[in-house]
C-alpha cells in the first residue's frame, strides 16, 4: 500500500502540472481577453491598459503562469476578475452542494448499476433480459436535459412528489436536503449506471464462462451463491476501473444538471468564468476537477488492486 | 493399482449427447462398480469429455442429452430436475477437470474455495468444524503446510499443487464416484505421476471409483483397471486394461497404440538424416534474468549449444526450466541478458533482420490470427523481410503449402476450416517461408492427437531431409523427443545438465534429473505382437 502510494503519487502531481500548463494556455488562446469585458464597451485604451496592468496581464505569459503556480502552492488564490471576492470564497460557496450532487449521484450509480446486471447476468435467454437490456439502452442514449425535463415533468409537476428545483444542505435540514438531491442526483447518475451495469454484466457474465465456474457447479453450489461468491468477485475489478472513469462523467454532467434544477453548485461558477474571462475563477476551477480526477484515479487502482489478489502481490 | 469392486454404483445405458441436433456422443453404455477404475481414452472430437460431463448433466450451450439414462444407484440422473442434481453434484459424484489454474478461482482463496465446497451440502456445519475439515483435505492431497496455506490464492501454489487442490474440492463429501477429465494434460512428467499416484491411493484406500479420461492411454494404464476406447462419439471397445493394451481388438484400438511413440523405441534421426560436420548455430553463455537486480529471477543461465545443420537436437525440461526462454532468445523475440548466438560464425542481429531462425509454435488454435486468410498467415514473414513483390509471394505461398501436404487453395481459405494437425502445417509453412536453416519448435505436437503427431513429425523428419533444416525440437514428452533427434540436451533451472546422442541420453542418463525425467514417463504393456 504504501509503495504503491510512493509509486503512483509523482506520476500524479506530474498529470496535474501537465493539467495546469494545458489549462493556462487553453484560457489564452479564446478570444477574448479579460480586461476589456471589465472595461466595458466604451472605455478607452488607456483605461483598459490600466486594468491589464492591475491585473497582471501585461506582464510575459512565462511570469503570469508561474505566479498563478506560486498562488496554487501557497493556498492564497487571491481575488477573482470579474465576478467579485476571492476566488477561495467563491469555490468554497459552490463546492459543498456540487460534492453533495455528485456524491449521490455516485452512489445512485452503483445502487441501480450493481443488481441490473446481476440481474441481467442471471437472466441467461429469458425473455425479460431483452427489457433489461433495452431499460439500460434507454437510460444511455437519452441526454441529461432530456431526462432532467422528463423527470420534473413526471415527479414534480403531475405527481407532485418531489420539488423542481432548489437546493438544501445535508448538514442543516437533511429531509429536505435528500428531497432536493433526488431528482437532479437521478438524473445525473442515470447514464453512468447504464455504462457501469453493461460493462458490469458482461463481465459477469464472461465470469459465469469461465473453467472455474464449472468446478463449482460440479461441487454441487447454487446458482445464486456461483452468481455473487464466484463470478461477482471477479467481474468487480474492471467494473471499479470504469466506475472511476464515470466519476470524471459525472462532474461534467453536473454543470448542466445544476443548471436544469437550479442548483449553487460550481457549474454555475465555471459558466460565469468562462463568460466573463475570469481567469483565475476558471483555471482554480479547471485544476480543482483534475485534482479530483487523478485522486480518484488512484483510488480506482488502489480498490482494483485490493480486490484483484494476483494484482495485490506485485 | 486396483481397488476392491463392489456393487455397481454407476450404470450408464445408450447415452446420448447432441449439440444443435449433431450428434456427438452415440449410445454409449458402461457400468462402474464401486471402487473399480475406468479409463476412457479417445483422440479429439471422440466424445470422451462430453461424455464425462453429461454424467453430472454439465453440458456447455446448445448441448443435451437425448437418449438414454445414468443411474446412480437405481436413479436416473438424466431425468432429474435441477435441484435434485445439484445434490448429486460434488456429493455423490465430483469431478476434476484438466487446466488446475483457470479451473479454480483466481480471487479465492483456498480456503475459502474448499468452504463453498463443503457448505454446498450437508447442512450448516460450524465455521470452525469446515476449517478444520479443509486442513484436513489439503492434508490428504499432500499439500505441505496446510493449515497455514489456507488463507492463499490459487496463483500461490504450483501447477501440481492446484491439481491436487482440485483433487481436495472434489474429495470434500466422500463422494461414491470420482470423474477426472484430463487430470494431468496439462502437467510435467513428474508431477503428472505424483497425481496419477495419488488418485491411484484415493481409489484404493477409500474405495472411490473412479473414471479417468485421458487421450493418453500410458495415463490410463497407470491409474485404471478398465479400459473403454472412444471414437466419433461411439464406444469401440471395452475390458480389463491389461488385456486391451496387450491384445486389442478392435482395428482403431490397434492403431491407436501402434501411433503412441515409446521410450523404448531407438532413435530415428539418424536414418532419415546425416548432420554436417560444422556447426550451423552456436549458442555461449547464453543468460536470461527477469526483474530488478535485487528480485531477478534467472530463467537462462550460461547456456550453450551447438545445432549442425541436418541435426535434430532435442530439449527436454519441465516447466520453469527456461526452454521456451531459449526458443524466444534464439529467434529473437527475447534479447538474451548475457551470451551471443551465432550463425554461420556470424552474431545474429535483432528480430526482424534474421529470417535465418524461424520458429514453429506449440498451439495450432491461438497462434494462427482467425481474421487472416491461410495465404496471408503464410505470406507474413515475407511480407515483414520484404521478401519478393506480390505474384511471387503468391506462388512462394502455393509452394509452400503443397509443401507441407496441404492444397494450394487453402491459401484463399480461414484457418479455423482446419484440424488441429493442418493448422500445425500451416505454422510450419509460414516458419518455412523465409527459407530458414534453423527451425525452432517449440512443442510442436503437445496439442495433437497421437495418430496427428505421428503425420506432424513425418512432416518434419521429410523436411528436414529435403531442404537440410537444423531443428531445435523444444518437447516435454521423451519418448517423442528420442524418436525425432540426434542428440538430446536436457535443460534445468535454466541449465543444461546433461547433453548426448538420443539413444545414450534415454537409454543410460548420466544426470539424476535426467534419470528421474525417463522414470515419470508412463509405460505402457508391450503388445503381444512385439513379444512374438
Amino acid at each position: 500500500m504504501r509503495s504503491f502510494l510512493l509509486k503512483r503519487l509523482p506520476s500524479g502531481l506530474v498529470v496535474l502540472l501537465a493539467a495546469s500548463f494545458a489549462v493556462f494556455l487553453m484560457l489564452r488562446l479564446i478570444p477574448g481577453d479579460p480586461a476589456t469585458t471589465l472595461a466595458g464597451p466604451d472605455a478607452s485604451p488607456a483605461a483598459i491598459a490600466a486594468i491589464r496592468a492591475r491585473l497582471g496581464l501585461d506582464e510575459p505569459l512565462a511570469a503570469q503562469y508561474l505566479h498563478w503556480l506560486g498562488q496554487v502552492l501557497t493556498g492564497d488564490l487571491g481575488p477573482s476578475y470579474a465576478i467579485g471576492g476571492q476566488v477561495s470564497g467563491l469555490i468554497g460557496d459552490g463546492i459543498a452542494a456540487t460534492a453533495q450532487l455528485t456524491l449521490a449521484a455516485l452512489l445512485l450509480v452503483v445502487v441501480l448499476a450493481v443488481p441490473v446486471a446481476l440481474l441481467g447476468a442471471s437472466a441467461g435467454r429469458r425473455p425479460w433480459a431483452g427489457a433489461l437490456r433495452a431499460l439500460t439502452t434507454g437510460a444511455l442514449a437519452v441526454p441529461p436535459f432530456v431526462t432532467g425535463v422528463l423527470l420534473v415533468g413526471v415527479f414534480a409537476v403531475s405527481l407532485r412528489l418531489l420539488p423542481a428545483g432548489g437546493y438544501a444542505s445535508l448538514g442543516d435540514a437533511p429531509d429536505l436536503a435528500v428531497q432536493y438531491l433526488a431528482l437532479p442526483a437521478l438524473c445525473l447518475a442515470l447514464p453512468s449506471a447504464a455504462i457501469l451495469a453493461r460493462y458490469l454484466q458482461d463481465g459477469l457474465e464472461r465470469a459465469l464462462a469461465e473453467d472455474y465456474v464449472r468446478t463449482a457447479t460440479a461441487l454441487g453450489v447454487s446458482r445464486r451463491r456461483i452468481l455473487w461468491r464466484h463470478a461477482l468477485p471477479n467481474a468487480l475489478p474492471s467494473a471499479v476501473t470504469v466506475l472511476g472513469l464515470q466519476v470524471g462523467q459525472l462532474v461534467a454532467g453536473a454543470v448542466v444538471v445544476e443548471r436544469i434544477f437550479a442548483w449553487p453548485g460550481l457549474g454555475q461558477l465555471v459558466e460565469q468564468g468562462v463568460q466573463r474571462r475570469d481567469y483565475p475563477v476558471v483555471q482554480d476551477l479547471l485544476l480543482l476537477v483534475v485534482a479530483g480526477y487523478v485522486t480518484v484515479q488512484l483510488l480506482t487502482d488502489l480498490a482494483y488492486s485490493w480486490l484483484d489478489p494476483r494484482v495485490r502481490a506485485l | 493399482m486396483t481397488g476392491q469392486v463392489g456393487a455397481e454404483v454407476l450404470r450408464v445405458r445408450g447415452l446420448s449427447v447432441a449439440f444443435g441436433g449433431r450428434a456427438v456422443v452415440r449410445g454409449v453404455d458402461f457400468a462402474l462398480g464401486a471402487g473399480e477404475s475406468l479409463g476412457i481414452v479417445g483422440e479429439s472430437g471422440s466424445g470422451k469429455s462430453t461424455t464425462a460431463l453429461a454424467l453430472l448433466r454439465m453440458l456447455p450451450g446448445g448441448g443435451e442429452i437425448t437418449g438414454g439414462s445414468v443411474e446412480l444407484a437405481g436413479q436416473d440422473l438424466a431425468a432429474l430436475p435441477e435441484p435434485a442434481l445439484r445434490a448429486v453434484r460434488g456429493r455423490r459424484i465430483a469431478m476434476i477437470f484438466q487446466d488446475p489454474m483457470s479451473s479454480l478461482n483466481p480471487v479465492l482463496t483456498v480456503g475459502r474455495q474448499l468452504d463453498e465446497a463443503l457448505r454446498a451440502h450437508g447442512g450448516r456445519r460450524p465455521r470452525a468444524e469446515r476449517a478444520a475439515r479443509a486442513v484436513e483435505l489439503l492434508d490428504l492431497v499432500g499439500i505441505p503446510g496446510a493449515a497455514e496455506r489456507l488463507g492463499d490464492f490459487p496463483h500461490q501454489f504450483s501447477g501440481g499443487q492446484r491439481q491436487r487442490i482440485m483433487i481436495a474440492l472434489a474429495l470434500a463429501h466422500d463422494a461414491e464416484v470420482l470423474v477426472a477429465d484430463e487430470p494431468t494434460t496439462a502437467l510435467d512428467p513428474t508431477v503428472q505421476r505424483q497425481i496419477l499416484r495419488l488418485l491411484a491411493r484415493i481409489n484404493r484406500e477409500r474405495g472411490t471409483a473412479l473414471v479417468v479420461i485421458s487421450h493418453d492411454l500410458g495415463v490410463i494404464a497407470e491409474t485404471c483397471s478398465r479400459l473403454l476406447v472412444m471414437r466419433d462419439g461411439e464406444v469401440l471397445e471395452q475390458g480389463p486394461v491389461q488385456l486391451l493394451l496387450t491384445d486389442p481388438q478392435h482395428p482403431y484400438t490397434q492403431a491407436l497404440l501402434a501411433a503412441v511413440p515409446r521410450l523404448e523405441a531407438p532413435s530415428r534421426a539418424a536414418a532419415n538424416s546425416t548432420p554436417g560436420r560444422e556447426p550451423l548455430l552456436v549458442v555461449r553463455g547464453l543468460a536470461k534474468h527477469y526483474g530488478p537486480r535485487r528480485r531477478r529471477t534467472t530463467a537462462l543461465d550460461s547456456v550453450d549449444l551447438e545445432l549442425h545443420p541436418g541435426e535434430t537436437l532435442g530439449l527436454v525440461g519441465e516447466s520453469g526450466s527456461g526452454k521456451s526462454t531459449l526458443a524466444r532468445a534464439l529467434v529473437g523475440v527475447h534479447a538474451p541478458s548475457a551470451g551471443e548466438v551465432l550463425l554461420r560464425g556470424e552474431p545474429l542481429g535483432r528480430a526482424g533482420a534474421r529470417p535465418d531462425v524461424q520458429l514453429v509454435f506449440q498451439d495450432p488454435y491461438s497462434s494462427l490470427n482467425p481474421r487472416l486468410t491461410v495465404g496471408q498467415i503464410v505470406a507474413e514473414p515475407l511480407i515483414a523481410h520484404r521478401l519478393g513483390d506480390r505474384a511471387q509471394r503468391r506462388a512462394r505461398v502455393a509452394q509452400l503449402l503443397e509443401q507441407v501436404g496441404l492444397e494450394a487453395s487453402a491459401a484463399e481459405r480461414s484457418p479455423r476450416e482446419f484440424s488441429g494437425g493442418q493448422r500445425q502445417r500451416i505454422g510450419i509453412a509460414r516458419a518455412l517461408a523465409p527459407e530458414p536453416s534453423v527451425l525452432v519448435c517449440d512443442e510442436p505436437v503437445s496439442a495433437l492427437d497421437v495418430s496427428v503427431q505421428a503425420q506432424v513429425i513425418e512432416l518434419l523428419a521429410r523436411l528436414q531431409r529435403e531442404l537440410g533444416l537444423a531443428v531445435l525440437f523444444i518437447a516435454h514428452d521423451l519418448a517423442v523427443v528420442r524418436q525425432v533427434s540426434h542428440r538430446i540436451a536436457v535443460l534445468h533451472q535454466g541449465r543444461i545438465v546433461e547433453s548426448g546422442p538420443a539413444d545414450r541420453v534415454v537409454t543410460a542418463p548420466e544426470h539424476p534429473y535426467t534419470a528421474s525425467l525417463l522414470a515419470a514417463v508412463p509405460t505402457l504393456p508391450t503388445t503381444t505382437g512385439s513379444l512374438l
